[in-house]
């Protein structure tokens, strides 16, 4: 071998190598090491580089301070201390509350105040007379029954007013599990669970179940409480058109579509209507939508406040009415304050579905569980709607008496459903002052999913409308008759219902008062857009 | 644990008992313990006839005043309900002294080896409980069926969501959700169950037992089926049945509503206020009407789970600041103010600030004065849940501005329930006119939520009136049945109608067919029940601190939280106290309720405690307390005799706010 100058240094080299690879060996553990280098390795250096960029990654990361400010964000600006106090002191912001407008303080004028109990003639505080109530939700016409009064009152003298803490801690009581027994019972499920607010309801169970990455797909036009809660559960949303199943089987179809092109994993997935819509008295086909949900495997959450102790021979709801079991639908909504004229609402279903609220249904976990008293009533309510089917066939007689006299009005449009106990009553396109060209018919293009407006919104001129509406409101009432407009909170929906009056009919009034009281309202609105014009 | 020999002896027990009970008619002559509480109100009957009363769990000694009454003193109140407590010197006054500094929440740390055994505790568990799943997976698939994607639905609740729930919360079950009957004043009726397949499910036994309550939100022992706002509200129910049938704006406002809503007005101090039918829905749907797209949230980091609701339903961005600690507050501030919203730095449309007066975790107080000096330069706008401290502190019971002697106008919001103080449920918002009628029309609950049911309304109306007094102009002085006499115990005289704040109301703004008893029309009793709560609050709190207990919170506050730090001490505590002579219940609360390590009880102290009954908890907290080491506050040394603190419950009350 020849010798060369770097020979010497050479030997060094490898003699240090030798010594600190001997060395390394005895260290404890550089055997696993080893291993794992080599095995990452894999003769191939770039993965030996990968290897090294995530070490150096992990150390960045954690030399990096745990909770980022957004002083590091991009967008951040760096203020002196003088500075920031000049720009605090300039800033002025907009007052909390805008004051109201004509419209709607003359709208809070004008709402009429019951004195005294209220049910089918109640006395007003503006007039001091009684007026026919077809505003307040007082359907079966439990609102004044004695017996109900009565056990209200035991109950009282048992219990107190309040509950004083929430399901979880003493605040479970007897009553409660009673009237949770007696919903199941009266409309066939395993289980259902109280919470304390009608309302708070279906915008509790929605994010309960509904999480992000599942998809919900929804009716285009449910109440303000359902979109809420599809809104905070921050899944993903398809619309359908209004009471359009065939659009429902559309977007189901391209849902699924789109999930076998993407090769996502099974997501839970849920249809979310109401049983009778809130916003306008459509009824849904129950039987063809339980037909879908099955097909292509969704779970169903239907809301029938409007629906439950309203349709149906005892009141049971739609599942009453289709005869379909109500078993068959996951999640089913419904409301002790306007079906029993009690307070609260419910969710019946499984008791896994029902156990799961137990734990995750924030408006029920966080919430003072309901008074003993209202979930007497609520029990007290369903025994009467079980013994006396009279008081549902009273009902349903009433709606169709209005019916019968409202539908052959000109000038008006009822999108409510003929059963339906609640009765909107909206104006047609002419007879608005404002003429605003009217969407093309015919025009069979699909809505866009993800959106919630529809493809051809129906044009209307919300001020005018809801002006001519309170007029005949105020004209109604001037005669007698107390109704009410739909009320909204305009501009925080997602799509503006169109305005509307909405009729509640009641069992409590005969036929015959019935029928005069609608006719009342006819004789207002005939007169109102007579004026008009 | 209860095993399944003595579930079946305690059933057959049970059994025996109720085969007495239908053989042999009750008699209806009175035991002591009844005679001692019908002795106390003079038309109504006890309460305790309405449970079997051969189960003599129900009558033990918490049917009993701990001193019998002298013939002088009249109680209007169930002593089961509404403890008997005559003497004097039992009673405190809640306000704030001007000039004493005031702390942000302070945490109290324990010694290094409880931190380590709480991490080592939580850490066994998740490893066993992972065990578990992986072994029941593969050896008992059944009972994962519902975990699993079956049948093209992916499960209702993964394996992994439901995990804590599964293989924690599941090991404690018997601590929640405990099914009670009857009032839940100051004691309450516990159905007794069992578990007989490891928690799974829960069996009633049959029995009941009477038990302390210190859990239920109770603060001024409004609870009451009993007394006076009781006979009111009946009087209601027959009057104006119980639901008024819809929302406030259609068609179900009564003017019950408008009554309520004057009377809350005046007892906050506000121009106005709205009610609302639910505590929670107060928060979640009022919020979204005053605050949306370019506004700006601040939220405490511990604000209740509402308040998230009603911000996260406005789609106004939402910044958080630490607990209670203005440095952080103010900083956050300065921040958001420069720099303007997120991306575009335009200036915000406006912020507002959201903060609780009592926290219902720990216990704090809000530090009211220094917000509203950050408020002056900030130009925020203040909106503060009182849930739990309305009618709780302050010498009037009206609240966090009332305890720091702060005018309410000048909050801009104030908001509360009524299930905490009045014995009633749902809540309310006050404020100026405007931004009420402003929330009338755009808060959720106005066109779609039912309106406040007539019996709460008015228990609302009844108990409120009775903590404010009635005032009764001079001229009618001798036919109102209302008040017996004039209330002149805040310095003037009420002659006029109008209402002064913080006074007693006017008789014109209640209904005229409302009649209270003279003790509730005057107020005495109203502010005995403040006195007494504020009494109660300070011994439990310093009572625990001078045993040696790391409580949070403040003095003042009815929620005095007790630091147990490991998991496995909660229900053992749980189950200590419950199994006591004198049963105590109390609320336990772990992670994600609270922080990982601070595990806790609860309790929420009320008015109808007497002095007699928090001696029996302060005893069993020190029992207990020694045999699970969980006194880590003070050093041995520091500490107090439990007889010691008995003894001088008085003078330790008094002792200066230093929290």
């Amino acid at each position: 071998m020849d010798s060369s100058p770097l020979e010497p240094a050479l030997a060094y080299i490898a003699h240090a190598l030798s010594t600190l690879e001997r060395g390394f060996y005895k260290l404890p553990g550089s055997a696993i090491i080893e291993r794992y280098v080599r095995s990452s390795h894999q003769n191939d250096p770039g993965r030996t580089f990968l290897e090294l960029v995530l070490f150096a990654f992990v150390i960045r990361t954690l030399l990096q301070s745990r909770t980022r400010a957004d002083k590091d964000a991009k967008h951040f600006i760096n203020f002196s201390e003088k500075e920031i106090d000049e720009l605090v002191d300039e800033w002025t912001p907009e007052p909390l509350a805008p004051p109201l407008h004509e419209q709607e303080a003359s709208d809070l004028a004008a709402l009429p105040i019951v004195a005294g109990p209220n049910g089918p003639r109640p006395k007003l505080v503006s007039t001091g007379k009684s007026a026919y109530n077809l505003a307040s939700l007082n359907f079966t016409g439990l609102s004044g029954n004695e017996h109900i009064k009565q056990r209200a009152i035991e109950t009282l003298r048992k219990y107190g007013v309040g509950s004083c803490g929430p399901a979880g801690f003493y605040g479970t009581v007897d009553v409660h599990m009673d009237l949770e027994k007696d919903i199941a019972d009266f409309l066939g499920t395993e289980a259902s669970i109280l919470y304390s607010q009608g309302f708070s309801t279906i915008s509790s169970v929605i994010p309960a179940f509904c999480k992000r990455g599942d998809i919900i797909v929804a009716d285009r036009g449910v109440t303000l409480a359902i979109q809420k809660g599809i809104e905070i559960s921050r899944s993903t949303v398809r619309w359908f058109d209004h009471n359009d199943l065939q659009s429902l089987e559309d977007v189901l179809l391209s849902v699924e579509k789109e999930r076998k092109k993407k090769r996502g994993p099974l997501t839970r997935r849920f249809i979310v209507t109401e049983g009778i819509f809130e916003r306008d008295g459509a009824m849904v086909d129950l039987p063809k939508l339980i037909e879908l949900k099955q097909k292509y495997k969704y779970r169903l959450i239907l809301d029938e406040t409007f629906s439950f102790g309203t349709v149906g021979r005892t009141g049971r709801g739609l599942t009453e009415l289709y005869n379909v079991p109500a078993s068959k639908i996951d999640m089913l909504v419904g409301s002790v304050a306007i079906g029993l004229c009690a307070g609260g609402g419910f969710c019946a279903g499984s008791h896994t579905v029902v156990d799961h609220q137990r734990i995750n249904g924030p408006a029920f976990v966080f919430s003072a569980s309901m008074p003993p008293l209202l979930a007497v009533s609520g029990s007290e309510g369903i025994n009467v709607l079980r013994s006396t089917p009279s008081i549902l066939d009273a009902l349903h007689e009433n709606v169709r008496a209005a019916r019968s006299i409202l539908d052959r009005l000109e000038n008006i449009t009822i999108p409510s459903h003929p059963a339906s106990p609640i009765i909107h009553i909206q104006l047609r396109n002419s007879a608005s002052a404002l003429s605003v060209p009217v969407a093309k018919p015919g025009s069979h293009k699909p809505s866009n999913p993800t959106s919630a407006m529809p493809r051809d919104p129906p044009q209307f001129d919300i001020l005018t409308e809801e002006k001519i509406l309170q007029d005949i409101v105020e004209e109604a009432l001037a005669q007698g008759v107390m109704i009410t407009k739909a009320k909204r909170v305009r501009g925080m929906e997602i799509t503006e219902a169109r305005p509307s009056i909405r009729l509640a009919m009641t069992s409590a009034l005969s036929k015959k008062e019935t029928e005069k009281a609608v006719g009342v309202v006819k004789a207002a609105i005939v007169k109102v857009l007579a004026r008009r014009r | 644990m209860a095993t399944a020999t003595s579930y079946l002896s305690a059933v057959s027990e049970a059994d025996a008992r109720a085969r007495t009970a239908r053989s042999s008619t009750p008699t209806p002559t009175a035991t002591p313990a009844l005679s001692f509480a019908s002795s106390t109100s003079s038309e109504h009957t006890s309460d305790l006839e309405e449970f079997d009363d051969n189960d003599d769990k129900l009558m033990g000694p918490l049917s009993v005043p701990f001193r019998p009454p002298t013939s002088e003193q009249v109680f209007s109140t169930v002593h089961t309900e509404f403890g008997h407590c005559a003497s004097e010197e039992y009673r405190h006054t809640s306000a704030h002294t001007p000039g004493t500094p005031i702390h942000g929440h302070i945490d109290k740390d324990p010694p290094y080896y409880i931190l380590l055994s709480t991490y080592i505790s939580y850490l066994i568990l998740i490893v066993l409980g992972h065990i578990r799943d992986f072994l029941g997976k593969r050896f008992h698939p059944k009972a994962y069926r519902h975990l699993m994607p079956h049948d093209g639905y992916a499960p209702l609740n993964s394996d992994f969501d439901s995990f804590y729930t599964r293989r924690l919360k599941t090991r404690m079950d018997e601590c929640f959700a405990q099914p009670v009957t009857g009032v839940a004043g100051r004691t309450i009726v516990l159905l007794d169950r069992v578990s007989l397949d490891y928690n799974r499910t829960q069996v009633a036994t049959g029995t009941k037992t009477r038990a302390l309550n210190i859990s239920s939100y109770n603060y001024l022992g409004f609870a009451q089926a009993r007394g006076g706002c009781a006979d009111v509200v009946e009087e209601s129910i027959k009057r104006y049945g119980i639901s008024t049938c819809g929302a406030r704006l259609e068609g179900g406002t009564s003017e019950l509503h408008t009554v309520g809503e004057k009377l809350v007005a005046q007892f906050v101090g506000t121009e106005d206020s709205l009610l609302s039918s639910m505590g929670f829905a107060t928060n979640s749907t009022f919020i979204p009407a005053i605050v949306g797209k370019g506004c700006l949230v601040i939220s405490d980091e511990l604000n209740h789970s509402s308040i998230r609701f009603g911000v996260r339903f406005s789609g106004a961005h939402v910044r958080m600041f630490k607990h209670n600690d203005m440095k952080s507050l103010e900083s956050l501030l300065r921040e958001v103010i420069s720099q303007g919203q997120p991306r575009t730095h335009r200036p915000w449309r406006k912020i507002l600030l959201i903060v609780e007066g009592l926290y219902s975790m720990e216990g704090t107080m809000v530090n009211l004065p220094g917000i509203m000096k950050l408020k002056e330069k900030y130009k925020f706008y203040l909106f503060v849940d009182e849930a739990h401290s309305i009618g709780a502190v302050g010498p009037n019971g009206r609240g966090v501005a009332d305890y720091y002697n702060i005018d309410p106008k000048s909050i801009d919001l104030l908001m509360g329930t009524f299930t905490k103080s009045f014995g009633a449920a749902g809540g309310y918002v006050a404020g100026k006119k405007a931004i009420i009628d402003r929330i009338r029309v755009k808060g959720y609950s106005g066109p779609y939520a039912e309106a406040m049911s007539i019996p709460v309304l008015t228990q609302v109306i009844a108990s409120m009136a009775s903590i404010m007094g009635v005032a009764v102009p001079t001229t009618s002085m001798n036919n109102s049945s209302l008040a017996l006499r004039n209330n002149g115990s805040n310095g003037h005289l009420s002659v006029d109608d109008e209402y002064h704040h913080p006074g007693p109301v006017p008789v014109k703004t209640l209904p005229g067919w409302m009649s209270l008893p003279s003790e509730l029309a005057s107020g005495e009793e109203g502010r005995t029940r403040l006195r007494r709560l504020a009494f109660n609050s300070f011994y439990l709190h310093r009572g625990l601190d001078k045993l040696g207990f790391i409580t949070y919170g403040h003095p003042s506050s009815p929620i005095v939280p007790l630091i147990l730090f490991n998991p496995g001490k909660m229900m053992m505590f749980h189950r200590m106290m419950k199994d006591r002579e004198v049963p105590i219940i109390t609320v336990v609360v772990a992670y994600p309720a609270t922080p990982l390590v601070t595990t806790r009880v609860r309790f929420c102290v009320s008015a109808a405690h007497t002095k007699e009954d928090i001696d029996c908890i302060l005893k069993a907290c020190d029992e207990i307390g020694d045999v699970m080491d969980i006194k880590h506050g003070l050093p041995k040394s520091e500490r107090w005799h439990i007889d010691e603190i008995c003894a001088r419950a008085v003078e330790l009350v008094n002792l200066p706010v230093d929290v």
